[in-house]
């Protein structure tokens, strides 16, 4: 029974995470499921770095990105919080590594923002924006720029032109 | 009248048609005087003209139509098959091909037929013009009314007398179809059922079978046995749906024709019978087919995977439970699962011929081109493999065939020069040997020239000249699967454009096979393509390493074998040991697969699996050699699927995930 003027406003829900400290965030319409890591990741040699390994979704083989080695961000080992968020990227399902699984949030569309060039040590490129709600600051990621095998060169190109 | 829902089975048996109809032209180059073909590629255009004017494909059945006009000549023997006869025929297929993309692609109005109508016009009316006699049709008609004259074997002569004294009459229908009645096969099969609750059908002119597939005009005559009146008999056709008339006639048992030779002599009841049990259409191997959409098989395919690890885990589980009644079960439902697997594998197979076919006009107009003369011998067609290795091995074996042509055969001249025999022969062979598929492609022609190789190697930089000397013929000459290697001096239109023996090797080793060359100068050359008999599903041994297992393709592995710690030296920095007066390179598996917990290091007796590559072999020590499984391939996907060495990965029966290798990239 919403009233009116809330019905107008459009909303999205996001599911929101840790690395670290700091709160990430993906549309639940990409989301697949959250799973536990209770199996290991089995290890695949000579994988791009920020690929942890493969695991066993009831018979099905998911490659495991580790967003934090994405990013290049530094962080401590894998805790008992952690999980994985297995997405839908186009026709692949890929599973993200994160330390925590905080909530889902009903976001109203209006309060995404465009990410400035570089939030929580993570370069735009990869955003699709940022929220700030009751002085949170949640960031958005772009899932397809993020999960896409390719940009690798690209980003350490910018990382450079950002050095000079 | 909505046709899109045909569009599909009117594609596929579109193909049909237009291959056997490029075969059957091929024939009839070669035999200008085969009736049987002549008569056969009439018929596959007739039929072509039919469907695609039902489907409103126009332009198709325009071409077809004048196709059609000019074979009709040749039947008759008022035109005769030339060089250029031929030529035209050839191009109206392709322009068909063309047409048939066209109509896929939703644009066949756009395809230009007016060049191509015309030449063949262009015969018809060379006819017309020669012959300006009385027109033809009355004299068609002549012979189409004494060829629709009922003649009966004696055997069918003595059963219609009985049946006659018995109070029936031998009716003889003649029923006219309204020309404008489309699927006029299906038509005439119904007037047959319906009016066999009437008698007996004894006799059709033309065969049941030739009015299923529509091999007639407009009309038919039946010969039935029924004790109703003829009145009723043709009142009650010319009540059917399409039917514009029917004359019938009472025959007199003592003055039917006699049909005396054996020959097309096909009893109608067993005809009809038959066409009642099995409606399915016959294909030209006349076994029963069934069409099904590729997508169904391939699920069909992985919940058998899955079946087939399922029945693992259980097997694994049965034998810790120790009870003996479980264990029996289990091995009951293990053999079923197998029997189960294998039948389904066999549904995806499909004979190599699939691809085989096309090759001989591939020459043909290949051995035009380059004028030579060239003679391609195929055998091993009916050889099976699976469906996605059929569509995948059509390219490389194309590219293999177009070498041969371009580089292996000599010119007319040069051949004779030599001594050599005229034509050059190309031999494309296909058999089974154990888990494998083997395809020869073999050409009597100059064969390789291995200081071309040498040198352009040395130029090239791919080996420097001491490398050279350690290779022996056969190396060298494999050398040019190596990138780099395989571009041709000048690029001939036919197989120089770039692309070259490398791709060639990569598609092969992607579809899980290998591609072997042997040469020699001035005779010939052969090329060997071995391929697995199945992608999803296949044998593999299991290996430790460290904490880990990996899987290695059996298919892959030319031996294990055990190697004592002191027998492995050191040659120019690398690890390896004499095995049957051989030197074997010895890799460490963990190396290449970057595992650290790895034993082998400290083993006083080293398992090791050998893997050849066709060009040589090498030997990866491992930690154990665990055992021998079926497993099912899983792909790895966009991120893992492309490292080099890593195939993708199963899961074993406990749930835990193995590596499946694929060392020779490696080796």
């Amino acid at each position: 029974m919403k009233d009116n003027k809330e019905r107008q406003e459009e909303t999205t829900q996001i599911i929101i995470f840790k690395l670290g400290e700091e709160e990430f965030g993906v549309n639940i319409l990409q989301v697949r499921e959250i799973e536990k890591l209770d199996q290991g990741i089995t290890r695949v040699p000579r994988a791009p770095h920020f690929v942890e390994g493969i695991i066993n979704l009831r018979g099905e083989i998911i490659p495991i990105v580790d967003l934090r080695a994405r990013f290049g961000l530094t962080l401590p080992e894998l805790g008992l919080n952690s999980r994985v968020i297995i997405v839908e990227v186009g026709e692949a399902q890929v599973g993200m590594l994160v330390d925590a699984v905080v909530e889902v949030l009903r976001v109203p569309v209006s309060a995404i923002e465009s990410a400035p060039t570089i939030t929580k040590g993570v370069d735009s490129y990869f955003l699709a924006g940022v929220v700030n709600i009751d002085e949170r600051l949640i960031v958005l990621l772009n899932l397809e720029r993020t999960l896409s095998p390719e940009e690798e060169k690209e980003l350490s190109e910018v990382e450079l032109g950002d050095e000079l | 009248m909505d046709v899109s829902q045909y569009l599909n089975v009117f594609m596929d048996e579109c193909q049909e048609h237009l291959q056997s109809l490029n075969q059957s032209l091929l024939v009839l180059e070669q035999e200008p005087d085969n009736m049987e073909i002549l008569n056969a590629i009439f018929r596959a255009a007739h039929t072509l003209k039919g469907a695609s004017a039902t489907m409103g494909f126009n332009k198709m059945s325009n071409v077809t139509h004048a196709m059609e006009d000019v074979l009709s000549l040749l039947r008759q023997n008022e035109l005769e098959v030339s060089a250029e006869l031929i030529n035209v025929l050839f191009a109206a297929l392709d322009l068909l091909e063309v047409l048939a993309q066209g109509i896929t692609e939703g644009r066949e109005e756009d395809v230009e037929t007016t060049g191509v109508i015309q030449s063949l016009q262009k015969f018809v009316a060379k006819e017309l013009k020669s012959e300006p006699g009385p027109k033809t049709e009355p004299g068609q008609k002549s012979e189409r009314r004494q060829s629709l004259e009922l003649r009966y074997l004696p055997l069918e002569i003595e059963q219609i007398k009985s049946a006659v004294a018995d109070g029936s009459n031998l009716n003889h229908l003649h029923v006219h179809l309204q020309e404008d009645c489309l699927l006029k096969g299906a038509r005439a099969f119904m007037i047959l059922r319906e009016l066999e609750t009437h008698g007996d059908i004894v006799r059709t002119i033309p065969t049941a079978k030739e009015l299923e597939d529509e091999q007639f005009e407009d009309d038919f005559i039946i010969g039935i046995l029924s004790k109703k009146p003829l009145e009723f008999l043709t009142r009650f056709l010319e009540k059917m749906l399409d039917v514009q008339k029917v004359e019938g006639e009472v025959n007199d048992p003592e003055a039917l024709l006699v049909e005396r030779r054996g020959d097309g002599a096909q009893a109608v009841a067993s005809d009809v019978d038959q066409q009642k049990t099995s409606h399915t259409k016959a294909t030209s191997n006349v076994s029963p087919t069934v069409r099904v959409d590729i997508r169904k098989l391939d699920e069909l395919m992985n919940l058998v995977g899955e079946i087939v690890i399922t029945r693992s885990r259980l097997e694994q589980l049965s034998w810790e439970q120790e009870d003996q009644n479980m264990v029996e079960t289990v091995e009951q439902l293990s053999r079923l699962t197998m029997d189960l697997r294998d039948q389904v594998l066999k549904t995806r197979m499909v004979p190599v011929d699939h691809v085989f076919s096309r090759f001989p006009r591939l020459v043909r107009d290949l051995a035009k081109e380059t004028r030579k003369e060239i003679q391609l011998e195929i055998s091993g067609a009916e050889t099976e493999l699976d469906r996605t290795v059929i569509d995948e091995i059509a390219d490389p074996l194309v590219h293999i065939i177009r070498n041969s042509v371009d580089h292996g055969i000599e010119t007319p001249e040069v051949r004779t020069a030599a001594g050599k025999t005229l034509p050059g022969t190309v031999e494309l062979k296909a058999y089974q040997a154990g888990n494998s598929v083997v395809i020869e492609i073999f050409d009597d022609g100059a064969g390789i020239d291995t200081r071309k190789i040498k040198a352009k190697a040395i130029e090239r930089g791919i080996v420097t000249s001491e490398d050279i000397d350690n290779m022996d013929d056969d190396d060298i000459m494999n050398l040019i699967f190596l990138p780099g290697l395989s571009t041709s001096e000048k690029v001939t239109d036919i197989s120089g454009r770039g692309v070259g023996m490398d791709v060639v090797k990569t598609q092969i080793t992607n579809l899980g096979g290998i591609v072997e060359m042997s040469s020699v100068e001035g005779e010939g050359t052969k090329f060997t393509i071995r391929l697995p008999l199945t992608l999803a599903i296949i044998q593999t041994l299991i290996v430790q390493l460290g904490n880990d297992v990996f899987a290695i393709p059996s298919t892959l592995i030319d031996q294990t074998i055990s190697v004592d710690k002191k027998d492995i030296k050191r040659l120019r920095g690398r690890e390896v040991t004499v095995y049957r007066g051989e030197v074997l390179p010895l890799v460490r598996l963990q190396e290449f697969l970057e595992v650290k917990e790895a034993k082998n290091a400290d083993l006083d007796e080293l398992d090791v699996v050998v893997i050849s590559n066709g060009e040589r072999r090498v030997g990866f020590i491992v930690d154990t050699l665990v055992r021998q499984q079926d497993v099912v391939i899983k792909s790895l996907g966009t991120y893992l699927g492309n490292i080099p060495g890593i195939a993708g990965a199963t899961i074993l029966g406990n749930g835990k995930i193995a590596l499946i290798l694929d060392l020779r990239s490696v080796a």
